[in-house]
């Protein structure tokens, strides 16, 4: 996807984290972008600057599965992190990224685009691109607290 | 001559897995023959009842024990407290080291209470494929064991049921026990059971705990010690009250969490768990999700986070760092 100088833009440091404004997001630092009848999940940049190269992905449910909110969903693991997923919203998941199976550094290269995590579908309200950039501006610190936390134990 | 003796028992697995069974034999039966060591089989160590045989056959033992079970070796110990089977821990070369800087050592507990002189050795199954490591190490510690005196406090708890228990440190009957559980002695059925275990190297008697469970699982002793005082009250799966437990001093052996079961320090080892960042609902909210599934499925209602739950200090005084520093430091973090 190319660089459009209508995205928002969040300052982790000196990274530039892009937020475009062409989907919604939810707080756990997915996007979610309209395909047809359903939304296309990924990444959004500031989560994957946090994970940094991804090395590993596992999804702990089958496709078209029902789920909850806050209901686990699959592992990740990076060269600096590791995390289990969890279900952003009430919903349904339906297809995973077939590509990411084998290899899923698409997450880091493309990560609004070819990166894309899975399909789902839910009637829940999203965040605009402008609500996503101020839950990013209103945990900032503590997400540095925690991650400078862990790195001291 | 008994007290010099080391007493090895076998906790069996709780499965019927081969392999499993495999390497519990094959320690059992090369000890068999060995004149410093005795050698024993019980069920599985977290399932046996305060009035099992096999609960008795180890609060009878009156010298040093060593313990192999499927289990993280602190979750060992502290069943065995609990049941009264205690001892100053024995140090195994086969138990992981902890860390030397990280992973403070555990002082703020109130400790376990009358503690004997002799050693218990707790060992993990788990750990290694090949009974020849278990066997090499046994041997030495039995060694070690040889030279230590006798300890007169172990043989004045020695108790008199000992002779009903005669089978289970008569070698020749060990593996007819093992292959037959039709013998009417031995076979006293085990279930597999679920309740909270403490370690009191961690507790610090705080009774959040207590505050926090619903279920009537835990009480307290005589001198005011919190106690897990009705195991079987305890809901199957369910772990809330260690996610509770400020010093993560209550286990959950059986628990597919190994921080949970029993595991020292923390297992997530030196990358940074993004977890809470991608949506995962804390520990605490956890706790009271997994207590409102348990009541409600005995007919209750749900609690939410109203009851018991600890008010905790709020996040720590921030400390001020720049922003390019911390992404410098992570960039820097060679994992």
């Amino acid at each position: 996807m190319v660089e459009d100088a209508a995205d928002l833009v969040f300052m982790m440091g000196k990274f530039a984290a892009r937020v475009p404004r062409d989907r919604g997001y939810v707080e756990s630092h997915l996007w979610l972008q309209r395909q047809g009848d359903v939304y296309r999940v990924g990444f959004t940049a500031y989560s994957v600057r946090l994970l940094q190269d991804v090395y590993f992905l596992n999804w702990s449910i089958d496709a078209q599965t029902r789920v909850r909110k806050k209901q686990e969903i699959g592992e990740i693991e990076s060269s600096k992190a590791l995390s289990t997923l969890y279900a952003a919203r009430n919903g349904l998941v339906g297809e995973f990224n077939p590509d990411l199976l084998n290899d899923p550094s698409a997450i880091n290269t493309d990560n609004y685009g070819a990166g894309w995590l899975y399909e789902f579908s839910t009637d829940e309200p999203l965040l605009s691109a402008e609500e996503y950039l101020q839950v990013l501006e209103n945990g900032w610190e503590e997400t540095q607290r925690m991650i400078k936390g862990q790195i001291n134990e | 001559m008994a007290g010099k003796k080391l007493t090895v028992v076998i906790s069996q697995q709780q499965g019927k897995n081969p392999v499993q069974r495999h390497l519990e034999e094959e320690i059992a039966v090369q000890l068999l023959g060995d004149p410093d060591i005795d050698v024993s089989l019980v069920p599985h160590l977290y399932d046996l009842s305060r009035d099992h045989t096999g609960t008795m056959f180890l609060q009878s033992v009156p010298g040093n024990l060593l313990v192999l079970s499927w289990l993280f070796s602190r979750a060992a110990r502290w069943i065995l407290d609990r049941n009264g089977i205690k001892g100053q821990e024995g140090i195994s070369l086969l138990n992981p080291e902890e860390e030397e800087t990280d992973a403070p050592p555990a002082t703020n507990g109130i400790g376990s209470w009358d503690v004997p002189k002799r050693k218990l050795y707790c060992i993990d199954l788990r750990d290694h494929q090949q009974a020849k490591t278990y066997l090499e190490e046994i041997r030495r510690i039995a060694r070690e064991n040889t030279v230590q005196t006798f300890d007169l406090l172990g043989l004045i708890q020695s108790s008199p049921q000992r002779t009903k228990l005669q089978k289970y440190v008569e070698p020749e009957k060990l593996l007819q026990a093992a292959e037959a559980p039709a013998n009417p002695e031995t076979d006293e059925q085990v279930k597999r059971r679920w309740y909270p275990v403490i370690d009191y190297s961690r507790c610090t008697n705080c009774m959040e705990c207590i505050d926090f469970c619903l279920f009537g699982v835990y009480g307290l002793d005589g001198a005011d010690r919190i106690l897990v005082e009705q195991q079987d009250n305890c809901k199957k799966g369910c772990p809330a009250c260690s996610r509770v437990c400020p010093e993560n001093a209550i286990m959950f052996p059986g628990h597919k969490t190994a921080a949970i079961a029993g595991a020292e320090g923390e297992v997530a080892g030196l990358k940074i768990d993004l977890s809470r960042l991608f949506g995962a609902p804390n520990a605490l909210e956890m706790a009271a999700m997994e207590r409102d599934t348990e009541l409600v499925a005995d007919g209750r209602e749900a609690v939410g986070m109203t009851i018991g739950i600890p008010k905790r200090q709020a996040a720590k005084p921030q400390s001020r760092d720049n922003l390019d520093d911390l992404m410098d430091g992570l960039d820097q973090l060679d994992l």
